[in-house]
């Protein structure tokens, strides 16, 4: 009896039961669109947080972790400024950095005829825009003068925009942070990606911030390193020579993009394979489902199964027989909760404004793993049908 | 052909053990056509049965063809009835979701015959039983004597030497069973061994050998001798 021949023995006997089949395969279906639909969102997620933590690549955040020791020898050492412009100066001479990105972020309030709101004052250099992907809705980025000369312009968030301006234009109007006045020339667009914050951001020249503030601390430096294979290399020198500039055992720190994506790419793995074993149970259940009618389809055709028998059918072969049946039933099942899934995990791709990610190992996984339900479950109607008495499976009524 | 040797088939029956088969021994030769006859509950279908290698028997031993087939294993029993013997039943026993075609392709298949010549021989074997125009017909739009004919095709189909027939025409109309029955001849004037269990009398007259089972033994083997009640 060749293999064919029992697909197609299979096919006819689920047939003859479409309703019956067509239900027991929902459970199947049901039980692998959930786990396709989990795994491609959490892929589709995933994906989409790292291209937003890499952005434009090559970044390495450099930042400021003072060790114990350092922390008791003078307690306030957190509120001191984090880098200067020295260390700037000392990044821009390895070779293996392309850009260096700083900037300083302090809070104040912002004021335009009366209305009031308060915002995070970010004074940037030159780089800023080479590594944050800012698109400016309408007006103008800042022109090199800007930045060399510290000129009074500023950009500002749409949502700041919105709290002073409402629906009036802010382009060429001048705006008080505290008392010092600046004009605004242009108005970020809002950032993508269900990720992003809302901020009230108002953006200055390095320049400028260091006059409207007073200060000239640098709170935050991003590196852009020369290509993505030195990264690492960028990143390393970077940290041991501010370390060896301030003296320190290794306070200064960096962590590049890759590798905090790396991280998020764990922690979002994690989540997804939580859920995705919760819509494990329901195929869990799917595949009784299916145990549960192949048992009552043996007992149903204990008379087949006799006859089957008595004209020369093995006891391997009635088990081969039920067990194909399981397994086409739950086959099909999961080829069809494939095609649910990916189109579910489409839709809310496409809401999400992600990448909807349905990879070729979750199909194999999914037409694998459906194939082996119904091998499992289906054993022990198989097996039952097989141990069957051909004499009293005749007498069966 | 066959030969039993003190079969002997009990049940246990709660903590009773009930000898349905006592001690039997019988000869069947290559060719004859016999027919078993007996009240009911004697053991004559527990007797096919064995004979057909659809059972075991308690005791004794079977041998077919000079094989001791009561040693043989799940397997090879399958083997022997799906090669050596064709089984025809009472209740004719078709599939009834395959038409009369695929009925009689069934022990092909387990045969392990191509898709080709099943298709060729079931149609010979229905020609022969006069079921030409019958053949994608399912078993419930066939009479009786329809179903029993294409259960006979299905029994001849893979050629086997010996054809075990338990009360054939048992459902079946005189006139219907007397066409089964010259069906039967048909098959043994081809050399075909045949043992046919009846009540009637007028089916055991197609038979040259009566074996008379009472409370599983057999009371005469003698040639048939006229009318038996
Ligand atoms: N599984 C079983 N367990 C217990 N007793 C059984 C079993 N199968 C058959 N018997 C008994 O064996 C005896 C013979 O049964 P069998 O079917 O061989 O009789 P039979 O001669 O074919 O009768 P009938 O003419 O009514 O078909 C009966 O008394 C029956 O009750
Ligand atoms: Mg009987």
């Amino acid at each position: 009896m060749t293999f064919s021949e029992n697909i197609k023995m299979a096919f006819s006997s689920l047939f003859a039961h479409k309703l019956r089949s067509i239900l027991t395969m929902l459970g199947i279906v049901i039980g692998v669109g959930a786990v396709i639909i989990v795994v491609a969102i959490g892929q589709g997620g995933e994906a989409a947080l790292k291209s937003e933590i890499v952005g434009s690549g090559n970044a390495i955040e450099v930042f400021y972790s003072p060790s114990e020791e350092e922390l008791r020898a003078n307690p306030n050492i957190l509120i001191q400024p984090a880098f200067t412009e020295d260390d700037i100066r000392i990044l821009e001479q390895i070779p293996e950095v392309k850009t260096v990105v700083a900037s300083s972020s302090s809070f104040s309030s912002v004021s335009y005829q009366g209305n009031k709101a308060d915002s995070t004052l970010i004074g940037i250099n030159q780089s800023y825009f080479d590594i944050y992907d800012m698109k400016i809705e309408n007006g103008k980025k800042f022109s090199a003068s800007d930045f060399i000369s510290g000129n009074r312009v500023a950009l500002i968030s749409q949502s700041l925009k919105e709290e002073l301006f409402e629906n009036d234009s802010p382009i060429g109007k001048v705006v008080r942070i505290g008392t010092q006045p600046v004009e605004i020339i242009g108005v970020l667009e809002k950032p993508g990606g269900i990720f992003s914050l809302n901020t009230k951001d108002i953006y200055v020249p390095f320049n400028t911030w260091k006059m409207i503030t007073g200060k000239d601390h640098i709170t935050q430096i991003t590196l852009q390193a020369v290509s993505q294979d030195v990264i690492t290399t960028a990143g390393e020198k970077a940290a041991f020579q501010l370390n060896a500039f301030h003296n320190t055992e290794d306070s200064y720190q960096v962590l590049n993009s890759e590798s905090l994506a790396e991280v998020i790419g764990q922690i979002t793995r994690i989540m997804t394979l939580i859920i995705g074993s919760i819509a494990g149970v329901s195929l869990f259940v799917g595949g009784i489902g299916v145990m549960n009618i192949m048992l009552v389809s043996v007992t149903e055709r204990t008379r087949e199964i006799g006859i089957r028998m008595a004209l020369g059918a093995t006891r391997m072969q009635i088990l081969t027989q039920f067990l194909i049946e399981a397994t086409i039933l739950t086959l099909i099942g999961g080829i069809i909760g494939i095609f649910f899934g990916w189109g579910v995990a489409a839709i809310v791709a496409a809401f999400a404004g992600w990448p909807s990610l349905i990879s070729w190992q979750v199909v194999v996984i999914g037409v694998l793993f459906s194939t082996a339900i119904g091998i499992t479950f289906g054993l022990l109607p198989a097996n039952k049908a097989s141990k069957l008495d051909p004499i009293e499976s005749l007498r069966y009524e | 052909m066959i030969s039993l040797e003190g079969i002997t088939k009990s049940y246990e029956v709660g903590k009773e053990k009930i000898d349905v088969l006592k001690n039997i021994d019988l000869y069947v030769e290559s060719g004859e056509f016999t027919a078993i006859m007996g009240p009911s509950g004697s053991g004559k279908s527990t007797l096919m049965n064995i004979i057909g290698c659809l059972d075991k028997p308690t005791k004794g031993r079977y041998f077919l063809d000079g094989v001791d087939v009561s040693e043989y294993k799940e397997v090879e029993l399958a083997r022997v009835r799906n090669t050596s013997i064709g089984f025809v039943f009472q209740q004719f026993h078709l599939l009834p979701r395959l038409t009369a075609l695929k009925n009689v392709e069934l022990p092909m298949i387990y045969k392990g015959i191509g898709k080709r010549e099943r298709q060729e021989r079931a149609e010979e074997a229905l020609r022969k039983m006069g079921l030409e125009d019958r053949m994608d017909h399912l078993p419930n739009a066939l009479s009786g004597g329809q179903k029993q004919r294409v259960a006979i095709a299905r029994a001849i189909v893979n050629e086997p030497k010996l054809i075990l027939a338990d009360e054939p025409t048992g459902a079946l109309d005189t006139k219907t069973s007397q066409s089964i029955m010259e069906l039967f001849s048909r098959l043994n004037d081809e050399g075909t061994t045949i043992i046919v269990v009846t009540h009637e009398p007028e089916v055991a007259a197609f038979a040259r050998r009566i074996i008379m089972l009472r409370d599983g033994e057999i009371v005469t083997g003698e040639q048939y001798s006229g009318g038996l009640g």
